[in-house]
């Protein structure tokens, strides 16, 4: 159904500053991105230089003060065009773990039946359908993370946004649940954006990295990792220390800070 | 468990209440305590007779708990809806600031002289001045409560199509603040007996009252079982209430 080479986001002449800066100063400027259908893309940069913003300008949750963006994606009633996964999981203490899951369907034109057998399927699919009772406090960090993956996943987006979201975890869950992550993408063939300052974890996972520095901050690299899946664990030397040597010119040149 | 920490604290908790009550009743018996100003513990059964007898002790606490009732019932509810909207709708946040300044450090029981001249010694009275300070307990805690809630988790909702006002607080602000607002009608139901008595020792019938005509005759075992009779309805709300609300707040102890 997705011919080769078909764009699901275009992000053109984009420039974001915060409404609330009287500067008017821009943290993002100039950004043209082009997003193909079912990629793996992944953001990373220096702390604080914009890559969660980039995010949320995508998701629509703030508004870009020029250029355009663009979703090329079906819009349905009964699924979201893009779902966001954050850092700190964010489920609501107060719901179940089946409900946190529900969170995203009830927005949708969905019947109860049908919210939860999506939910529970969803659930299934990162291996916690045994928790759907559970409180989240009663969950690890990982299933945590994992239940606000499987939120994002309920919704059927066609892009999913993720916001670091395994930064912080200890390293061996972080491994599993970037494993998940491929296995996942691959099942569901959706588009993922993924946001992550660590250079490893941007080129174990992604087919594409781009990466983001300076002040306002710019694209300073595009880089297309071509090294099949499964992917040997620092097995990608060369594209790290390249990505690694871009990020530190972009300090030398005084632009990173 | 830290050292010394008793293996079964019930135990020592009655103990040391009968300690007490032993304690009380030989100091009177040995007239260490005057009999005439402080009753010993075995009048008080004898108190509970007589006032069940003469219908004093039901009547009393029917129209104290209606007063508390309609006076905690009114105070919590307006104090919650003023807390939230002072917390969601910065413009009436303004608007209200400084008559709540105003109107916030006056004490519930100053409010007596006015409300008689208003309502008479009436149930109107009593409940309005036990809803004074049970209104100012909820509008903070609600504000505070409302106030604080995670921002992630509003843009959470915003996120997954749901960041309308109605939405947000139905499914956000709401029950991320119900913990904090429900503490603050818990400490209201306190407060709403000790105002009741308050109120009722000026001239409102209820158990303040009765209390007032026993000290007028000396009946000191009558005044000591309505204190009881207080601190046993206090009790009984207090534990109703907990039992209600812990079902909301199941998640609170995960």
């Amino acid at each position: 159904m997705s011919g080769a080479g078909e764009m699901i986001v275009e992000l053109t002449g984009l420039a974001f500053g915060h409404p609330g800066d009287a500067s008017g100063r821009n943290v993002l400027e100039g950004l043209d991105l082009s997003l193909k259908r079912g990629g793996f893309t992944a953001i990373v940069g220096p702390s604080g230089v914009g890559k969660s913003t980039l995010l949320r300008v995508v998701a629509g949750l703030a508004a870009a003060r020029r250029g355009e963006v663009r979703l090329l994606t079906r819009p349905a009633p009964d699924r979201r065009t893009a779902a966001l996964v954050f850092q700190d999981a964010r489920l609501m203490p107060w719901r179940r773990v089946l409900g946190n899951v529900e969170f995203g369907l009830e927005g949708l034109a969905l019947d109860a039946a049908a919210r939860r057998r999506r939910a529970e399927a969803a659930l299934d699919l990162v291996g916690l359908l045994d928790a759907a009772g559970r409180w989240p406090g009663q969950l690890s960090g990982g299933q945590r993370q994992r239940v606000g993956i499987a939120r994002a996943l309920a919704v059927s987006a066609d892009l999913l946004l993720m916001d670091e979201p395994f930064s912080a975890l200890d390293a061996i869950t972080r491994h599993a649940l970037q494993d998940e992550l491929l296995r996942i993408w691959r099942e569901t063939g959706t588009t993922i954006l993924f946001v992550t300052h660590d250079l490893d974890e941007a080129t174990y996972l992604a087919e594409r990295v781009v990466l983001l520095a300076g002040s306002p901050a710019r694209i300073a690299r595009d880089v297309a990792i071509r090294t099949p899946h499964p992917r040997a664990r620092n097995g990608l030397d060369g594209y790290v220390s390249d990505l690694r040597r871009a990020l530190e010119e972009t300090f030398v040149g005084g632009a990173g800070i | 468990m830290r050292p010394g920490t008793p293996r079964r604290p019930a135990l020592l908790s009655a103990a040391g209440l009968a300690v007490f009550i032993g304690a009380w009743e030989a100091a009177v018996r040995s007239g260490v305590l005057p009999a005439s100003l402080v009753p010993a513990p075995s009048a008080i059964p004898q108190a509970l007779i007589g006032e069940i007898r003469n219908g004093s002790w039901f009547t009393a606490i029917g129209e104290s708990l209606g007063h508390y009732l309609i006076g905690v019932c009114l105070g919590s509810l307006l104090g919650i809806v003023a807390g939230a909207a002072v917390a969601l709708l910065p413009r009436f946040a303004a608007v209200q600031a400084w008559i709540a300044r105003l109107l916030r450090p006056i004490p519930p029981l100053a409010w007596i002289p006015f409300t008689l001249i208003w309502f008479g010694p009436s149930q109107a009275a009593a409940a309005f001045i036990i809803g004074v300070g049970v209104f100012w307990l909820n509008y903070f805690a609600t504000w505070s409560a409302v106030e604080t809630v995670d921002e992630g988790l509003v843009e959470l909702a915003a996120a997954f199509g749901q960041g309308g006002f109605a939405r947000r607080l139905g499914k956000v602000i709401l029950p991320a603040a119900l913990p904090g607002m429900l503490s603050g009608v818990r400490s209201g139901l306190g407060q709403g007996w000790m105002a009741v008595v308050a109120a009722e020792l000026f001239g409102i019938p209820g158990i303040g009252q009765r209390m007032n005509e026993a000290a007028g005759v000396l009946a000191t075992n009558v005044l000591v079982l309505y204190m009881l009779t207080i601190a046993l309805l206090y009790g009984m709300t207090d534990l109703m209430f907990e039992r209600v609300t812990r079902r909301f707040l199941a998640w609170t102890r995960a």
